[in-house]
């Protein structure tokens, strides 16, 4: 299908035409497929550029300079801000990694946040997920309800989980205190808040992996269970040994997702009044740098670090896990 | 279980419910089918319900609201858009979700016709660029962007523009953030859409663009609504840039997140308009969700599986 003479046909369609816009498609008919493919991926490069690279590599370019208040770039450093925030010898706003303070170091908020939030999410998403596999009646209902939260806005998440936990208003607050789960601030607890912050997650994002495993779930050859049921096996055996293998993939890439994600959290911390300051998340982290102390140079380091733990821990993922989906 | 004392009334009736359950377990797969379905429900509902209470518990009354409204002051849905113009934040952030939605539409499309249908040279390796951008945090594209739209950046001595406060500052990251996913989903639909067809139309005489329009594009509609309804979604729930690129007031096209956040940093005692306020920022999606599940349904599931 690559250059193909133009048939008489489509010259005659073109021909009613005239002027400039007919050999414009003239000249177009006569690309060869490749040539076709880049005309019209240049538009979507061009917006990718202005929106996605160019940003992406000026940060980086700013992160090999010094902080400067007063020019655009300061002086060049090369790696000079990795090593000394890696190092811990730049004192950030908020430790990356410092083990006497676990619940004050962005990487271990953020690790945990991730590590929790994405098993509960799989278990409840697989649970959501086996629900609307059946059908019954009432299911459109069940669905809507089930997909509503992933749709809330992350402010009005946060708003939600403000208005349960805040000892003020919520209810939530006083029975947890009582059993010692929760501080008598929890909003401004570092332990309190991370946990309501990952509760809030969790209420909102489960639908998200429920969809994918949905996916998977819908995708397994139904007569595969009929084999398995006539050789006589149970239904935990048929859900262990036909469900699961064939819907793994997706279970994967499910994970994969949310992990990202996860990796990135920073609207909820804000807008569930915790505040970056109590829940310092790495994106948190990067904000407060650039906002409180105008240190563009390291906020700068400190998002691409961010995304280079983002890259390395998806990596691992895909070679050890996922690599028959990728 | 502890049923082997029959000694009362019950636990021989228990006795035998359990027997009935080893011997008919589909009865016992049902209740608890039913169970698991009233528990999500439960879960992912409750929260809505306490907006409600919230919302409509009287302001004197919100030190000790329970579980249950103890009265019902309707008018906090009025009063919500009397102390702070709510629906003009919430006007803002669907006028934004309809401008990004039509850039991705248009962009996502052409990209997805061109690595879901044509052969070329690095399609892979283009198609993992754009994965890639999605793993930068948002603040990775933030500061180069601010200093454009502020005015600050100058190439061959003309300085950009001053855009902060219009939509020119939200529109370009917006697009960043969700053309990614977009391109992924769309790539799969063409992807879907069998040869033959275009083929067919090729040898009837159609040009190569004559069978793009008249063939791929109608046939790739379900995927394309998927993928708006998709977009709009998500810039109504954008937080991160909603938040940072604009001021706070409605004038300067601020959205959803500062109608909120107004309330939850000016009004702080006002929890009942907080309340009021999210049930009503929820709505416009909620309709979506409703009318839109399957697209919804279906076009998480292809952006994902073809990755």
């Amino acid at each position: 299908m690559s250059t193909e003479p133009t048939s008489p046909d489509a010259a005659s369609e073109t021909g009613r035409r005239s002027g400039p816009i007919a050999s414009l498609l003239q000249w177009i008919e006569g690309l060869s497929e490749p040539q076709f493919a880049y005309l019209l991926l240049g538009p979507v490069f061009l917006i990718l550029s202005f929106v996605a690279f160019w940003p992406l590599a000026s940060t980086f370019e700013m992160s090999l300079h010094a902080n400067s208040l007063t020019e655009p770039l300061g002086e060049f450093v090369g790696l000079d801000q990795y090593v000394r925030i890696l190092t811990g010898e730049k004192v950030l706003i908020r430790p990356l990694f410092d083990l006497d303070y676990p619940l004050q170091s962005a990487i271990v908020v953020t690790f945990l946040f991730t590590v929790v939030t994405v098993v509960f999410e799989t278990i409840i998403g697989f649970g959501q997920a086996l629900v609307l596999d059946r059908s019954f009646r009432g299911r459109r209902f069940v669905r809507v309800a089930i997909i509503l939260p992933w749709a809330v806005p992350i402010v009005i998440q946060g708003m939600i989980f403000y208005l349960m936990f805040d000892p003020s208003v919520g209810f939530a607050s006083q029975p947890l205190q009582q059993l010692g789960i929760l501080a008598d601030q929890p909003l401004n607890d570092s332990a309190s808040s991370l946990l309501i912050v990952i509760v809030a997650d969790i209420w909102k994002t489960s639908a998200f992996m429920a969809l994918l495993i949905l996916a998977g779930l819908q995708s397994v050859d139904r007569d595969l269970y009929d084999v398995a049921k006539v050789a006589g096996a149970s239904r935990w055996q048929r859900f262990r040994q036909v469900t699961l293998p064939l819907i793994l993939p997706a279970v994967l890439v499910a994970v994969l997702f949310r992990t990202i994600g996860a990796m990135r959290v920073y609207g909820l911390v804000v807008a569930s009044d915790a505040g970056c300051s109590t829940v310092p998340t790495l994106s948190c982290l990067v904000v407060e740098t650039l906002l409180s102390t105008n240190q563009y140079a390291t906020a700068a380091a400190v998002a691409f670090i961010t995304a280079v733990i983002i890259g390395v821990f998806v990596s691992i993922y895909i070679v050890r896990y996922a690599q028959e989906v990728v | 279980m502890s049923t082997s004392t029959p000694d009362t009334e019950d636990s021989g009736r228990i006795e035998r419910w359990v027997t009935r359950a080893i011997y008919r377990p589909e009865r016992l797969y049902r209740v608890l089918f039913y169970v698991a379905v009233f528990g999500f429900l439960f879960g992912t509902l409750f929260p809505f319900y306490w907006l409600f209470v919230i919302a409509v518990t009287p302001r004197e009354l919100l030190g000790t609201v329970g579980l249950t409204p103890q009265a019902f002051h309707w008018q906090s849905f009025v009063e919500v858009f009397e102390v702070v113009p709510f629906h003009m934040y919430v006007a803002n952030s669907i006028m934004l979700a309809f401008g990004t939605t039509a850039i991705v539409l248009v962009v996502a499309s052409l990209a997805g016709y061109v690595f879901g249908r044509l052969e070329f040279p690095g399609r892979r390796p283009l198609l993992l660029v754009v994965l890639a951008i999605s793993y930068f945090p948002p603040a990775a594209f933030f500061v180069p962007l601010y200093r454009l739209f502020a005015g600050n950046i100058s190439l061959f001595g003309i300085s950009s523009p001053n855009v902060l406060n219009t939509p020119a500052a939200l529109l370009p990251p917006f697009t960043a953030l969700f053309m990614p996913l977009a391109i992924f989903i769309l790539t799969t639909f063409y992807a879907q859409i069998p040869d033959g067809l275009e083929d067919a139309a090729r040898i009837e005489g159609t040009t190569r663009l004559g069978a793009l329009v008249r063939v791929i594009i109608p046939l790739s509609a379900p995927g394309v609504a998927t993928v708006a309804v998709l977009t709009f979604i998500y810039v109504y729930n954008e937080f991160f840039f909603s938040f940072l690129m604009t001021t706070g007031e409605y004038t300067d096209w601020s959205p959803l997140v500062y109608g909120i956040r107004n309330y939850q940093t000016q009004y702080t005692q006002l929890y009942n308009l907080m309340g009021a306020a999210s049930l009503i920022g929820v709505l416009p999606v909620a309709i979506l969700v409703a009318f839109a599940q399957e697209k919804i349904v279906s076009g998480l599931t292809a952006g994902a599986l073809k990755e």
